[in-house]
């Protein structure tokens, strides 16, 4: 008799806690993809500016001169060795108390714009040290400057070994994106806490902002290993 | 066998000022000495070989005169014109110096072609037409028409050697350097690169061939440098220096490579080989 009552019980309780409900979160769907298309906007920024700023700092940081080299390597040390969220509340709660008020979707890009360089100044580091030293020689005996070197000679050849690794970062970055929501902009992850307030759907709402962060980094991967295809050829 | 054609195209300045001039040359990686004061005249158009075993500098030194290495003493003079003081870019080296190594170290993200107009192109200002047909005359000289279009990973290691050799020739360099040109290759690919070399001797060309091939240095070099611990022991025609070697240690260093030489000899009998079978 006991043993019958918890037979009975169990397929109860399982329907309460199982049971997905996504009705309740369609009407709000059209809000969830307004929020995927800001951070859609936000991480197609910080990569493209935290890219260019990226290669740039990884090229000083493998440059002759070595105040330089110096300097990019505290830049990449402090970049990597602290918090996103720090970095992103000094950008946007600390930079008022200089007078520089930032409207928060400025104030996010800027932050994993600078946040992501490091990273990718410390893959274009590797991607350059990995060229054989005799790319260099060569480079010079046939008359190449540093400059020439670099940009005809050591970065196509770095950045087809960087690939990889920077696929990793616009992942990540798409992925870290969803802390610009502390700062109150309405990306993804801020509407999907919005739309769960109102619908105390908490596990459908999550799911769906889950699966559409999913199909982002997805497509992101896809596009950057056709990329990476299409450059390693010959 | 070379004398003959050598003077023929001497310009009358440069009988006076030699092609290459090294004195006193110093250099030491930390507190290692590799080249203790070495002093070396070449004039244009000669054709010097340097021979000794590993680690005696031989490769240190013509990394100096390249600048690949700064050296920390001593004077290297190109065409009276010293080039040690940091004076000169790196292009105003490459009009004057062109360097072949070892392991090739061709560019492998461009096509034959591209490697050789490169330079041409971006550093000597041709126009890409002008680079293109000198690029194509280049490989023709090297035998390697067809492959113009072919990436250096596509190539055999005596191809790529040969590219390279065409490559260097497209700066209009008036001294090629050989640092171990044919060390990095299969037994059987050293042949095609030796013939574009001698080819390239034949022409008149200033060089300095860094080898490990005796019979090859016997045959295309006017003279012979022994180097050991960093300093030349002996110098000459080839002739004395191989068969009349008068230092001791370049005696016992001739017998171990020449006894070598003898059986690879032997055994590549049938080979069609030329700088092993004429010798």
């Amino acid at each position: 008799m006991w043993a019958r009552s918890l037979y009975k019980r169990i397929p109860m309780r399982g329907r309460g806690l199982m049971t997905l409900d996504f009705s309740a979160i369609t009407p709000y769907l059209h809000m969830l993809l307004r929020g995927a298309v800001i951070t859609i906007q936000a991480s197609f920024l910080s990569l493209l500016c935290g890219s260019i700023l990226g290669i740039l700092v990884g090229a000083i940081r493998v440059s002759p001169f070595a105040p330089l080299r110096a300097l990019a390597a505290g830049y990449i040390y402090v970049i990597r060795g602290t918090p996103l969220l720090i970095q992103l509340f000094l950008i946007y709660f600390g930079l008022p108390s200089l007078g520089l008020n930032l409207p928060a979707f400025t104030a996010g890009v800027i932050g994993l714009t600078i946040n992501s360089s490091g990273y990718v100044g410390e893959i274009v580091r590797g991607g350059i040290e990995a060229v054989p030293k005799g790319q260099w020689e060569a480079s010079k005996v046939l008359g190449l400057s540093y400059v020439h070197t670099m940009r005809f000679i050591i970065l196509p050849q770095a950045i087809r070994n960087m690939l990889p690794a920077i696929g990793n970062e616009f992942v990540t970055l798409i992925k870290e994106s969803s802390l610009l929501s502390t700062l109150a902009i309405t990306e993804l992850t801020m509407v999907g806490q919005q739309v769960r307030s109102v619908t105390y759907a908490s596990f459908e709402t999550f799911i769906m902002v889950g699966l559409i962060y999913l199909v982002m980094t997805s497509i992101t991967s896809f596009a950057l290993q056709y990329v990476e295809k299409r450059w390693t050829v010959g | 066998m070379r004398g003959v054609s050598n003077n023929g195209n001497d310009s009358a300045s440069s009988s006076f000022v030699p092609a290459l001039e090294v004195r006193d040359l110093r250099k030491s990686f930390g507190n290692v000495s590799v080249l203790e004061g070495i002093s070396l005249s070449v004039r244009e158009g000669e054709v010097i070989s340097v021979i000794g075993p590993s680690g005696s500098g031989k490769s240190t030194l013509a990394r100096c005169i390249c600048r690949l290495e700064e050296i920390d003493g001593g004077e290297v003079f190109l065409y009276g014109d010293r080039i040690d003081n940091g004076k000169h870019s790196n292009r105003d080296i490459a009009r004057l110096v062109g360097m072949i190594f070892q392991q090739f170290n061709l560019f492998p993200h461009l096509s034959v072609l591209e490697n050789i107009i490169l330079s041409p192109v971006r550093i000597l200002g041709n126009s890409p037409k002008a680079a293109e047909e000198k690029a194509m005359a280049l490989l023709q000289r090297v035998g390697l028409c067809e492959k113009k279009s072919a990436r250096p990973n596509e190539l055999s290691g005596g191809q790529r050697q040969r590219v390279a050799i065409a490559r260097a020739l497209a700066m209009n360099p008036k001294i090629m350097l050989f640092d171990e040109p044919t060390s990095a290759l299969d037994p059987e690919l050293v042949g095609e690169v030796l013939d574009v070399i001698a080819d390239l001797a034949q022409s008149g060309m200033t060089m300095m061939i860094i080898t490990h091939e005796m019979l090859f240095a016997k045959e295309v070099s006017d003279r012979v440098l022994f180097m050991d611990g960093g300093k030349i022991l002996e110098q000459g025609p080839p002739d004395s220096i191989f068969t009349s070697p008068k230092v001791p240690r370049t005696q016992l260093f001739l017998q171990r490579m020449l006894a070598h030489v003898g059986k690879e000899l032997v055994q590549a009998h049938s080979d069609e080989r030329t700088w092993t079978h004429d010798a």
